[in-house]
Order: structure tokens, then sequence, then C-alpha cells
């Protein structure tokens, strides 16, 4: 066997041109550097070939010739624009781009906050995998939270993951239940980087952000501090009803329903004057905060932007549901939050109101006689209009008049 | 006496043991310190909240009291029951129908950082930017040159405390924006970044181009110190009238006589002008340096391939200064008070 390998290996060896074979390793000409050149620009060049019969036929991939760009280079910058470079580039990505090896599932950093996790997708991998279980040093624990402890490690508390997860998914019910009742969710998180994630939860659970500095007395003192911040009123379905703004200019100014604090530590003020007036709040409780300071307390790491993002994003994604849930029973006509006291309808509103109820009571005298002709019942809805439109213009003739 | 009583109260103790259990009278009222005392002995300091959601169930009496469900925590629909539905049943009271609905909430989602408009700017902002942030770039000084707002501005237009840190944190991410390379600049883009712009922009105003007009003048109009000059000049012998005087009556001094005239010598065109001023303010240097600027100016429409030389003699830029103010505390502008010991 072994004879028979070296055999063949000797006989390619004799059909090569020995002379130029041992040239190779003797002389110190180049022609044999640019003969290998030529053949990868040919290699080059049939793989083009290949490709751009594959590829679809309107923006085939420009080939490269050597010649060309080595006699004038110049031109070739001058003619092409930053603009066409640029498109080229991106042409160029979208065919080559997924070209390669599969990148087995890996971090990126974006999905969190492109994509959150749902508070179904928590899982103790995701904890873990986001830091959450990181606490402080054991010198520096606030001793409330031996419960959340899971040991000690190399100087370090170690937090539960499995109490992290439970905390979590409760205080992601209540986000939900007050979202859904219409409450006013405010996420609060001031350290650096934390802005984008508090965003983004309140842009999914309709709440409102904060990521500045907490200017203390917004709530016990509100009207001094939000007084000059606008607020409108919307229906049932979120949407705006204009009209109201003379009410709006001397009503109370707003409260938050719910606080969600991913910084307790920072925070201390927000956090009493929420105890103070009654305001429910959440908290990322790391091993050195209190945990008395908020009403449903997340024992995570609260210095990990990303165990910040997976929190947030969870919570965001609790308020969604919430939201969600009530818009869909909005939609069957059911209100699920207390309405707003004091308000009375602006005179346009009223007459409009007026004018649709008398539309609806006909429309079901209709009903009632069995006339469900769709074409007459809309011939109604018309004269009605019309009738509205008839009324306002008399109305406005005898003011002129 | 006292021992009269102990005594007394043993034997009765004793009694007590051995007979049996004496005849009472029924009560007729069961535990009536219920009905005396008031229902509520904790008083609360805070003001009560009444429930946000209420349930009415008018067969429950309170004689029939039970438990309280089990929570069921996997149920989806949870807690349904006791939101209140409203349904739009009563027609004819359309208007409550709409005034249940309503309710008032923020118009903005950064309500609560009292400063709204700022905060939805930043995020605007960093929105954009970071849809655009691939794109490529030029280096800030080819960028288009823009007079942005200062904070001033931007405070008086959002009517908001805004920090100077924060406006300019958010101005650094808006003058990234305007680096974008401006053949591949998103339309969308540049129409947010007008909001951060001054109303009037450098280059916006172009003067509009001087012409002789039908009598053969050219007019040119020059300031310095306190006065101000206009010339016409028209082709001619290298006539001079300032203030209907000649050169020589109107100024003193053959330094102000040849600055007055000096575009004019420079360029050696003083015997191919003739030259009408008037001049007013300020005094007799000021008055004959704002001519040489006004001459110059109206020599340029003449013959505007003269920029050149007539800005190597000087005679095109004004020359801005002016008197500078007194100071309290000073004798002059700077001057101070001699310094006297005690």
């Amino acid at each position: 066997m072994i004879i028979r390998h070296a055999a063949r290996a000797g006989r390619r060896a004799l059909a090569q041109n020995p002379s130029q074979l041992w040239r190779r390793f003797l002389s110190t000409q180049t022609d044999s550097f640019e003969t290998s050149a030529e053949n990868s620009f040919k290699q080059l060049h049939s793989l083009e070939g290949q490709f751009n019969a594959t590829a679809p036929i309107q923006d085939a991939v420009p080939s490269f010739d050597p010649e060309t760009a080595t006699s004038n280079p110049l031109s070739a910058q001058v003619t092409e624009s930053v603009a066409e470079q640029y498109h080229r580039f991106k042409q160029q990505q979208a065919h080559i781009g997924k070209i390669g090896s599969d990148i087995s599932p890996h971090y990126q950093p974006h999905t969190l906050l492109n994509n959150p996790p749902a508070p179904a997708d928590v899982t103790l991998e995701l904890l873990l995998a986001s830091e959450a279980h990181q606490g402080h040093a054991t010198s520096l624990w606030n001793p409330a939270n031996a419960r959340y402890i899971h040991g000690i490690r190399q100087g370090v508390h170690i937090i539960s993951l499995e109490a992290t997860a439970a905390h979590l998914r409760r205080a992601a019910k209540v986000v939900k239940e007050v979202a859904k009742r219409g409450g006013l969710v405010l996420f609060v998180g001031t350290r650096e980087g934390q802005d984008r994630a508090v965003a983004r939860a309140s842009e999914l659970a309709k709440g409102y952000h904060l990521f500045e500095r907490w200017i203390p007395g917004s709530i016990t003192n509100g009207q001094q501090i939000l007084g000059k911040c606008l607020t409108k009123v919307v229906n049932e379905k979120d949407e705006e009803i204009p009209g109201f703004e003379e009410q709006l200019y001397d009503r109370p100014v707003l409260r938050p329903d719910l606080v969600v604090c991913l910084n307790p530590l920072e925070n201390y003020v927000l956090l009493h004057e929420c105890a103070l007036n009654n305001i429910p709040t959440i908290g990322v409780i790391d091993t050195n905060a209190d945990p008395t300071w908020v009403t449903y307390p997340i024992p995570a790491n609260d210095d990990s932007l990303r165990c910040i993002q997976v929190i947030a994003g969870v919570l965001g994604r609790a308020g969604e549901a919430g939201q969600k849930e009530r818009l869909t029973l909005a939609e069957n006509g059911q209100v699920t939050y207390r309405p707003a006291e004091n308000l009375q309808l602006p005179e346009a509103l009223q007459d409009k109101e007026k004018a649709v109820a008398a539309v609806e009571e006909d429309s079901e005298l209709n009903l009632d006689k069995s006339l469900e002709d769709a074409d007459e019942l809309e011939d109604k809805l018309d004269q009605a209009r019309n009738h509205e439109i008839g009324d306002h213009e008399a109305r406005g003739i005898k003011k002129i008049d | 006496m006292v021992r009269g009583e102990l005594s007394r109260s043993i034997w009765s103790a004793t009694e007590g043991l051995f007979s049996g259990a004496r005849p009472q009278c029924t009560r007729t009222m069961r535990l009536p310190y219920r009905s005396l005392q008031p229902a509520a002995r904790f008083i609360s300091t805070t003001p009560s909240r009444s429930a946000e959601i209420t349930s009415e169930n008018p067969e429950l009496t309170p004689d029939s009291f039970t438990a309280a469900p089990e929570f069921e925590f996997d149920m989806e629909g949870e807690g349904e029951s006791e939101v209140k539905v409203m349904r739009n049943v009563d027609k004819g009271k359309s208007n409550n129908q709409l005034l249940r609905t309503l309710r008032v909430v923020p118009a903005s989602r950064s309500y609560f950082s009292a400063k709204p408009t700022f905060n939805d700017d930043f995020i605007h902002v960093s929105a954009l930017l970071r849809s655009v942030a691939t794109l490529p770039t030029i280096p800030n000084s080819e960028a288009p040159r823009v007079a942005w707002k200062t904070v001033d501005q931007y405070r008086i237009m959002t009517n908001e405390p805004v920090k100077t840190q924060r406006f300019h944190r958010m101005m650094h991410l808006v003058k990234r924006l305007n680096c974008v390379h401006p053949s591949l600049m998103p339309e969308h883009v540049r129409t947010a970044m007008r909001r951060f712009m001054k109303d009037s922009q450098p280059g916006d105003i172009v003067p509009v181009p001087q012409v002789v007009d039908e009598w053969g003048r050219a007019r040119g109009v020059g300031r310095r110190k306190t006065s101000s000059a206009v010339v016409w000049l028209v082709e001619g012998e290298g006539e001079v009238l300032v203030n209907g005087k000649s050169l020589s009556q109107f100024f003193g001094r053959l330094h102000h006589r040849e600055s007055a005239v000096w575009a004019l010598k420079a360029t050696q065109r003083l015997d191919k002008y003739n030259m009408f001023g008037l001049v007013q303010g300020g005094g007799s240097t000021g008055q004959a340096e704002a001519l040489t600027l006004a001459v110059a100016k109206a020599l340029m429409v003449h013959e505007p391939a003269l920029k050149p030389a007539l800005r190597r003699a000087g005679c095109v830029t004004r020359d801005p200064r002016k008197v500078e103010r007194k100071k309290t505390g000073h004798i002059k502008a700077r001057k101070m008070p001699t310094w006297v010991k005690r």
C-alpha cells in the first residue's frame, strides 16, 4: 500500500518539468509571482462570472479590470460620486453579506432594545446571561436583602435568580394590570446609558419616561413644577378630543399611577414622594439597596445596563399587553378606568352629540320597523348630517342678525 | 372594718363553690356595646381614596359573608368581573356617555421631566442620528455652515428651563447630523435640523449689485466712527465737492483732504472722475474716512476690477472701531482712579 502510494507520487513528480520545479526555489526572478497574480485574477473573474450568472441581472457586480484601473485611477474616482460609491457598496453588501458560514446565536446588544423579551420569555438563563445575579461586595450589603441572596462568591453576594424571576413576573403583572386600567406608568432610569431602555419601555407600554434628574416636588408640589406642561383629553380608544383646552388650564397637574424605578439608590426623593401619595412603586433592588423603599422590589443587579435593559423591556412588554387588552375592551364598548371628574363638554361637541344621538334613535326606530336596508340607513344618516349643517348655518345667520 | 369585709367575702366565695348555678335572667340584647361604640376605631391620617373599580352586587347582603376567592394567577382575563363595564345602552344621555369615556393624560411622554419639548427633541434627534449613523460623512470643517440657535433662543422657543449642558449634548448630535454627506442627506433629516437653526443664516442676505444710473452716476455709502457719507461719482475732470464746498474749503488738514480722495489717488483715477459727496455726523477725521469708503464703493461700481487694488490701499473694509463706553469705577473707558494710600 505504502509502496504503491510512493510510486504514484514519484510518477507525478517525474511528469512535471523538474527544471521548472527547482527554478522556483533557486531563481530571484519575479516572473513566477506575476504568473500567480494573473492566475488569481483569472480565478476572480471566473468567480464573478459565476456570481453574475446566479445573481439577478439588473444589478450585476461590476468586474474589476486591473489594466484600466491602473491606467487612469484618477478619472474613475472623479466620475464616481460619493453617493454612487455608497449605493454600490450597499448593493454589494446585500449580495455578499450572506456569504460565509452561519454564526451560532450570539449576543447582539441592540436586540434587547429593538425586540425586548416578554414576561413569558424570562428564563434563568436569560437573567444569568445578563448578569442579573451579581450583587455587591458583602460588606456593602443591606441585611434586608438576605432573603433574595443565594450565596457569596469571591466576596460578592450572588442574588438568587429564582427570586429575581418570580419578582420580575409579579412586577410585570402589576404593570400590565395598571396599563389595562388606564393608569399612567412612569419609567425612571436616571443613570448614564439607561435612557434608551427607559424610552423604549415607555414607548411600548404607552407610559411616560424620565431619564434626567427627578425634580424634587414634582408630585408633592406638582402645580409649581409641572404646571406649564401640556395635557390632553382622550377617549377610551386613545383618540384625542379637542375643545377642552380652557378647562385643562385650570385642572390640577397629573400624577403617575405606577412608578418603575430602575435605580432606586439615586431616586430616594422620588420614591419617598410616591410613598407619601400612595403611588405604588417597582424598583430594581441590588444587594446594597433598601427593599422597603419600593412597593414591589425586583432583586437584581442595577449596575449592569444589559440587566436593566432586560428588566425594562419585560416591564414594557407587560405594559404593551395591558394596553392591548384595554383597547380590545374599548372596541367592545367597555371602559376600564374611572373617567375624569369635573369635565364639561364644549358646546361644539354637545351639538354634534345631540345630532348623532338623534340619528341613532332614528336608525333604531327604522330597525324596529324591520327596515334593515343599508342604503336607506345611509341615506338617513346623510339627511341627519345635512340637518345638522343646516342647523349650524341657521344659528350662524341668527348670530349675524 | 377591713378585716370584716375580707372574712365576708371569703365566706361568700366558699358558699359559691358549693352552691349550684344561680338562676339568671335571659339577655334580651346581645352584646350591646357593638351598637353603642362607633364602628371605625382606627382613624386614618391619609385622605381616603374611593376604590377605583367598584362592583355592585345587590344580592350580597352583609349576613352572607364569604371568603374572598383564591387568586388565580394564570387566568388571562382575571379581574374582568371587577372592571366596571359601561355599555352604551342609554343613548338619550349621550353627553354623559361621552364624558364617561374621557380621561386626562399628558400630551407628551416626557411630561414628568418638566421639560417635555426638550426631551422629545432629544429623543427625536438621537433616533435620527441612529438611522443615518452609517452614511458617509464629511469633516466638520467642510460641512455646510449653519448658525445654530443659542441656548437662550432655544429656551425662548420652548419656554422651558433647559440646562445648558443638556442642550449642548443635544446640539452635539445635531452637528453630527449636519456632517452627513450632503449628496446622501435624507430630506426628513434636513427638515428636522431646521428646528435648531437660527431664523437668518449666513449668506441669506445677498447685497443688491449697484449699477451706474442713466446720468452716469455711481452711488456709494461709507461710514466711519459716527459719520456717514454718500458719494456720487461721474466720469469727468477731477472736480470734488463735499457738502457744496471744495475739498480744501471743507477739510482744513492736508491729511484729511488726502484721505477723502485716497481711493481715487491710490488707483490714479483722480483726474478721471468728478465727485459729489454729502457727509454728516462726527468729526473731521471720521467724515474724511467715511468719504474714503464711500468713494471706493462708488468707484467699484464703475470699475469692479479695481477691487484688489482698493483692498490693498485699505479702502474696502469698514473700520468697525467706535468710542468705547465709559465704565463705572473708571475715570474714562479703562482709566482707573489714582491709587491713594489710605
